[in-house]
């Protein structure tokens, strides 16, 4: 039996939340989750237990839209700009900074603990250190402003296994990966159909690029959001994914999507890559697995709400999201 | 530059229009009395700039935000420069520049399709299947218009092409006299340069001839179609004086950088330059505000730039000193649903929601009505489009209660038994 083969996904647990989740983070090794949530707090909770019951953090004073367990702190990011340290053991905060002007999309860690990584709509991406909360360096790359006089907003970032690359993604489909140790810029990659600019029908945007994922050999860097789109009052265009041998600069896969409509939030490798998870949606949710080796793609099936962000477990045998309204645990275990 | 309007010229343009009224209008010879005279006069200075936001804008995140309801959505309220009024943190230029605006945070229009508010929110009623009425611009370029002006009296702007069915403004049983100069994909009127190889003195000569020929034709002749041909002549050469003030390449860079650098800026800028010519009602359409996926980023950068052209008008205008004589109005045909969907969106809304109005006649740095605290409902002060149309009136000097004659039958301005929000009004 393949632990976790996607052909055996099935939903093995659905917890019911008031509001908007936006972010994800697991205790290791357990169902314990802390999620971002536009009651502006983060819920703890035990996603398993029959009756959860939830302890909220209270610190933000808008969504929280990324958590991340960095060493022994848990740390969370919001659309007030600010960055808090969390004890998971008591609960409590031990560090609030205003780490950026404009709303944070997006937390992520090194895998070792030591830096955490945000993004932010000031189109600023910083590095800090976990432990102190020092600012490391700031990672200037993006443009303020649209091509058409639109401000921008950097919505992804994500750190490689090997911890030494840190990618970002932003609203015209721009991605740069940078060198962690010096902030050098090492790649450019343009993802320009995940930004739909609309210049005659409504004379405005929508899209961007919402995730980013590197493979488990740090080679390899999936870019998620969604494809063109006729009509921008919804969100109408299908949910892709490309991705890049970035070293080379060469674009390998493009999934431009066929049956579900909606946003990529979230993507994910398989330990070993044996699969490249894709989640997100438009007033409903999906979730797909592409297999890179043979470009194709593996299963798609609707997910129980829009999911805005996922975890997978050690193995890739569980996966636990959180969307609108929800949290869901999938299994890919099988009989 | 002030209009100048004396009152020889205005009595020659009321009594040239008594000849071609298409629709028999019992208070122009009350209008020849000398009270009235004067208070024409004084309203005859007064114009209008519509912000038509087509698709419906968010009162959440425009001017009654409810931050930290759970329908309240990511934006805070900031502090204004008027103590105890909060608007969204994405308008901070007008949030210090609200001494001259009322926020109105309670209407409930009940209407929720596209089609259906965009009239009513035109109209300041419900269409008539028998009788074409006429929209707010061409009620107040009917009323505030002259007769022998070399501008358009009623000038709409409506570039993107979702919506503009809705948009396009009508006059109704006023006629095509009161009919909206529409522009759509140019900013600019087609059709008003001269002809290639026609220099203005030829155009001149021939004009003075035409002339000539016309008044030959009238000795000794009586008919009101006379006149009204003799004006449309005298109308076309004025708008065809008028192409330059659609051209904005000649404006100071500091003057262009108020307005920003995107169409709906531009556009704004010809409306600031159409009102200080003369212009009575100029209709600014920026479609499309209809976010039913991902309403913050649209509302991100829409109300970015509504925030910052709605500011450098309201500066531009107060340097200009017109801002006193000039009623700037953000409308909808509705707002947006408190309720936050899937898609990070939200969608049509009717039952309470926000507009604004600025400047002439208004009582600025004041809010009237209120809203539940989650925006589900009104709270307090309800009102409807035809009680905002009252008050619109009341604010430039016209009376809203105004009959105008369709054969028998009197039409109101506004519908029987309307009020004006006297707490609106200076």
């Amino acid at each position: 039996m393949i632990a976790n083969d996607p052909n055996n996904l099935k939903v093995v647990k659905e917890v019911n939340r008031p509001g908007i989740l936006f972010a994800l983070a697991q205790q290791p090794d357990s169902s314990r989750l802390f999620v971002g949530a536009s009651d502006f707090k983060v819920h703890d909770f035990d996603v398993m237990a029959d009756k959860p019951e939830v302890v909220e953090y209270s610190g933000h004073e808008s969504y929280v839209t990324g958590v991340v367990l960095a060493g022994k702190f848990l740390v969370s990011g919001g659309y007030d700009g600010r960055l808090i340290w969390w004890n998971t053991e008591t609960k409590q905060a031990i560090r609030s900074i205003h780490a950026h002007t404009r709303w944070i999309r997006s937390v992520a860690a090194t895998p070792d603990g030591k830096y955490v990584v945000s993004v932010a709509d000031d189109m600023v991406c910083r590095i800090w250190d976990a432990n102190s909360g020092e600012l490391v360096r700031d990672l200037y790359g993006h443009d303020s402003r649209t091509p058409h006089h639109f401000p921008s907003m950097l919505y992804a970032c994500a750190v490689s296994p090997n911890g030494r690359y840190i990618a970002t993604g932003d609203r015209v489909g721009k991605n740069i990966v940078w060198d962690l140790a010096n902030g050098r810029q090492l790649a450019v990659l343009e993802t320009p159909i995940m930004y739909t600019w609309d210049p005659k029908a409504r004379i405005h945007s929508i899209g961007g690029v919402r995730s980013l994922a590197f493979s488990s050999d740090s080679r390899l860097l999936a870019v998620g959001g969604m494809g063109q789109v006729g009509n921008i009052d919804h969100l109408g265009g299908l949910a892709r994914v490309e991705v890049f041998d970035w070293q080379k600069g060469e674009r390998t896969h493009e999934f431009a999507g066929d049956e579900y409509n909606g946003l990529v939030e979230r993507l994910a490798f398989a330990p070993q890559d044996q699969w490249l998870l894709a989640a997100g949606g438009d007033n409903a949710g999906f979730i797909k697995f592409f297999d890179l080796a043979a470009s194709k793609l593996i299963k798609q099936d609707k997910a129980p709400m829009h999911v805005h962000d996922l975890v997978l477990n050690d193995d890739g045998s569980k996966i636990y999201a959180a969307g609108h309204g929800k949290a869901v645990v999938w299994e890919l275990a099988g009989a | 530059m002030k209009q100048i309007i004396n009152r020889r010229s205005f009595l020659g343009s009321t009594l040239a229009s008594t000849a071609v009224l298409t629709a028999a209008d019992m208070t122009v010879l009350d209008a020849l009395q000398a009270p009235a005279v004067a208070e024409e006069l004084k309203r005859q200075d007064k114009r209008v700039i519509l912000f038509w936001l087509a698709g419906g804008a968010s009162q959440l995140e425009t001017w009654d935000p409810k931050p930290g309801r759970p329908t309240g959505g990511p934006y805070r309220a900031i502090q204004t420069n008027v103590p105890g009024i909060h608007i969204s943190e994405l308008m901070p230029k007008m949030s210090q520049r609200l001494q001259n605006t009322a926020i109105i945070r309670s209407l409930n229009t009940k209407i929720g399709d596209h089609g259906g508010g965009a009239t009513l929110m035109h109209l300041g009623r419900r269409d008539e299947s028998a009788l074409q009425l006429p929209d707010l611009g061409a009620m107040i370029a009917r009323e505030m218009g002259q007769i022998d002006s070399a501008v358009p009296d009623y000038v709409a702007f409506y570039t993107a092409t979702e919506g503009r069915s809705g948009g396009t403004g009508q006059s109704g049983f006023l006629g095509a006299r009161y009919a909206p100069m529409f522009l759509t994909t140019e900013s600019k009127p087609a059709d008003l340069s001269l002809p290639p190889g026609i220099e203005a003195v030829d155009h001149q000569t021939r004009a003075d001839l035409r002339e000539l020929l016309s008044n030959r034709f009238a000795q000794g002749r009586k008919s009101s179609s006379l006149g009204s041909h003799n004006e449309a002549y005298a109308r076309v050469r004025g708008l065809m004086s008028s192409e330059q003030l659609f051209d904005i390449s000649g404006e100071p860079q500091a003057i262009r950088d108020l307005y920003g650098p995107t169409l709906f800026g531009e556009q704004t800028l010809v409306a600031r330059r159409l009102i200080e010519a003369g212009t009575p009602f100029v209709k600014v359409s920026r479609a499309w505000w209809d976010s039913h996926g991902q309403n913050f980023e649209t509302h991100l950068e829409l109300v970015t730039e509504l925030d910052h052209v709605m500011s450098g008008l309201l500066d531009d205008l107060e340097q200009r000193g017109l801002l006193d004589n000039t009623l700037v109005i953000t409308m909808s045909e509705f707002g947006r649903t408190p309720s936050i969907n899937a898609s990070l969106g939200r969608d049509h809304f009717a039952s309470a929601w926000s507009v604004s109005l600025t400047g002439c006649g208004i009582k600025g740095g004041s809010v009237y009505g209120k809203s539940d605290e989650d925006g589900q409902t009104v709270a307090d002060g309800e009102i409807g489009a035809a009680e905002l149309f009252a008050t619109i009136f009341h604010a430039l000097g016209i009376d809203h209660e105004k009959e105008y004659y369709v054969g028998v039958r009197p039409v109101p301005l506004t519908e029987p038994g309307t009020h004006p929000l006297k707490d609106v009004i200076a």
